[in-house]
């Protein structure tokens, strides 16, 4: 009876969960298909219609540089800190440096400052190296956001591999670098990966550096979507196809790796 | 092949002193065990010629070569993991063939040799299995012939059959005396198991709280424990160990009294293995109490009389049976060896 009760109510907190995460989803998918005058009806009776899309990437808006902005400085940034950090990942969860405690606890308190109070001093630098409204201010400024947390994300990836693999690879008569490249790597490939997304979905969501580093050649997508606040009021199915199309990508990435988060790499390598 | 020696040896990790310092030679083509219970600095004594673990003070030495500063790829050598290290990534050819790869042997090559070792391990068929598809005994083979893959100056093992049944390991053990024998390569070989030791040793090193109390043959650890703790450590059931003192060339103690020879002297403790006692009907037998559990292992009847405080344990006939509480009289076979300790030191009283 308790059981059947419990089955039951774990069903329905599940369903109510998902609906209240789901529900202003797909109601940006589907305003963002309306014509602006159904975007304030409630009801699910309209004439869907691609126009939205079409404004969106056209003049005055042009999101398509936009996307090009963001994914540029979402892969770049990518490509740079996930590799440093798996390194760094890698050596913190295996030397045994003395105070390599304080310097993990250093590099993960970069976490702990507010981003707005250092996005003052961040313009002030970058006015000063004229950069500002560009690409590059905002890899930058991304790496030193992201860095620490794939750092620490990695190297709890790194800590549950067990070592025996990596001993068995150096007496096997693998070099320090050969072992990362040929154990490490692959057996933490699910972990960096999920990282690497991880690092990807917050540099492409980055709002507050965007907004204030940027003014019209470098704009991302997220500051791109204030635009369409506009002195004729929100722009509402506008604003939701920008959305869909900041959303899709990471969607599609999601539904890419789902498999890898599941594969257990390191079943089978000790007992 | 090669000959390893660790001279003044020390490891130390931080203020904590792992492994004392001392000094020990592995003999060109001889098979040694480091036997002990764990802790005991058994495993951290095998890293540390591996070149896993940094030595604090001393020398390694391998094919008289000094080591101390070589790390562990350089050092030639060949390791057999407890949790055999595999490489989950890898098929099992390519786990086999990767010393090979690192040495740069070119691919017809490395198959050649792999498939070569594979048979000699009974892998052959499996080699496009990954080691998560494999039982335990078949990636302990692996782990096995990805040492032998290449010829190696020395082989290291540490505990590689602990995580096996009880009848794989027994076959598996010979097949490591076996490859042994055939190889002839020097071996250092970790295990808390003394049967193990026994068994495949050509000499034992039993260790304790980092030291090296014995290093003798398997016949001489056995039958002559240099002390108290080999005493205890060597034999299955363990040897007898009663306390008590010679009074009169006889060995005193509650429900035992027993002729030994010696120089009278207190704070003794007498070692009598199990299977050189038997089970006596007379009354005028040496240990006499009552009979507090009897185990029948197959082929014999394992005894436990409880004398005084003591417990006394004897290997009897198969078909032996008395009631338990049942006074009970045990006596030495005839040549039966006996062992005299010093009660305090814990050390072998010279007979």
């Amino acid at each position: 009876m308790t059981r059947h009760f419990t089955w039951w109510a774990e069903r329905a907190l599940l369903l109510l969960i998902s609906a209240v995460v789901l529900f202003p989803i797909s109601w940006m998918f589907l305003t963002a298909f309306k014509r602006p005058r159904d975007a304030y009806s409630l009801s699910f009776d309209f004439t869907p219609t691609l126009q939205n899309f079409v404004t969106v990437f056209s003049s005055p808006w042009n999101l398509g540089s936009m996307v090009v902005n963001s994914a540029v400085i979402a892969s770049t940034t990518v490509a740079i800190a996930v590799p440093c950090a798996a390194l760094a990942a890698y050596s913190f969860s295996r030397f045994r440096v003395p105070g390599r405690k304080f310097y993990f606890f250093l590099v993960l308190s970069t976490q702990f400052i507010p981003a707005v109070v250092i996005v003052l001093p961040f313009f002030i630098m970058f006015r000063s190296l004229g950069l500002l409204d560009t690409r590059i201010a905002l890899i930058v400024v991304n790496l030193a956001i992201v860095t620490p947390f794939v750092i620490w994300m990695i190297k709890g990836f790194i800590d549950a591999i067990p070592t025996d693999s990596e001993e068995a690879a150096m007496i096997d008569g693998a070099s320090r670098f050969r072992v990362i490249r040929d154990i490490v790597l692959p057996m933490a490939a699910p972990g960096i990966l999920t990282s690497a997304i991880f690092c990807f979905i917050l540099t492409w969501n980055e709002f507050l550096f965007g907004l204030i580093l940027t003014r019209r050649n470098a704009v991302t997508l997220p500051v791109g979507l204030v635009s369409f606040r506009t002195e004729r009021g929100d722009l509402w199915e506008l604003m939701s196809a920008a959305g869909v199309m900041i959303t899709v990508p990471i969607f599609i990435m999601a539904l890419l790796i789902q498999k890898h988060f599941t594969r257990g790499m390191t079943a089978g390598a000790i007992k | 092949m090669a000959e390893v020696q660790l001279l003044d040896v020390e490891k130390r990790y931080g203020q904590v002193l792992a492994v004392p310092r001392q000094s020990l030679t592995v003999v060109d083509g001889e098979f040694l065990v480091l036997l002990g219970p764990s802790g005991c600095g058994k495993t951290t004594t095998m890293r540390m010629i591996a070149g896993l673990e940094d030595i604090t003070s001393g020398d390694i030495l391998i094919g008289g070569e000094r080591v101390n500063d070589k790390p562990p790829k350089d050092r030639d050598i060949a390791m057999v993991f407890q949790n055999y290290g595999l490489y989950p990534h890898m098929t099992v050819e390519q786990n086999i063939g990767y010393p090979l790869r690192l040495r740069g042997i070119e691919r017809t090559e490395r198959a050649r040799r792999v498939r070569e070792v594979a048979q000699k391990v009974e892998l052959g068929a499996l080699l496009a299995r990954r080691p998560s598809e494999l039982s335990g005994g078949q990636r302990q083979r692996v782990a096995l012939a990805r040492a032998i893959v290449r010829t190696p100056k020395i082989f290291l093992m540490d505990e590689p059959l602990s995580n096996l049944d009880a009848k794989l390991r027994v076959t598996m053990r010979a097949e490591l005396k076996h490859l042994h024998h055939e190889l002839g390569i020097t071996t250092v070989y970790v295990t808390h198991d003394q049967i193990e030791a026994m068994t495949l040793a050509s000499r034992i090193a039993v260790m304790r709280e980092g030291r090296i109390v014995q290093l003798d043959t398997p016949k001489r650890i056995y039958s002559e424990p240099a002390d108290l703790f080999v005493a205890d450590f060597i034999g299955s059931p363990s040897m007898n160990l009663i306390e008590g003192s010679i009074e009169n060339g006889r060995f005193m103690a509650e429900g035992i009294s027993l002729p030994v020879g010696v120089a009278d002297r207190k704070d003794v403790v007498l070692g009598l293995r199990p299977e050189e006692l038997e089970i006596v009907p007379g009354p005028d037998a040496p240990v006499q109490g009552q009979l507090y559990a009897l185990e029948l292992t197959g082929d014999a009847t394992l005894a436990t009389v409880r004398a005084g405080d003591a417990f006394v344990c004897a290997r009897g006939a198969a078909d032996f049976s008395a009631e338990i509480d049942s006074i009970c009289h045990l006596a030495p076979k005839q040549g039966c060896r006996l062992h005299l300790f010093d009660r305090v030191s814990g050390n072998r009283l010279a007979a």
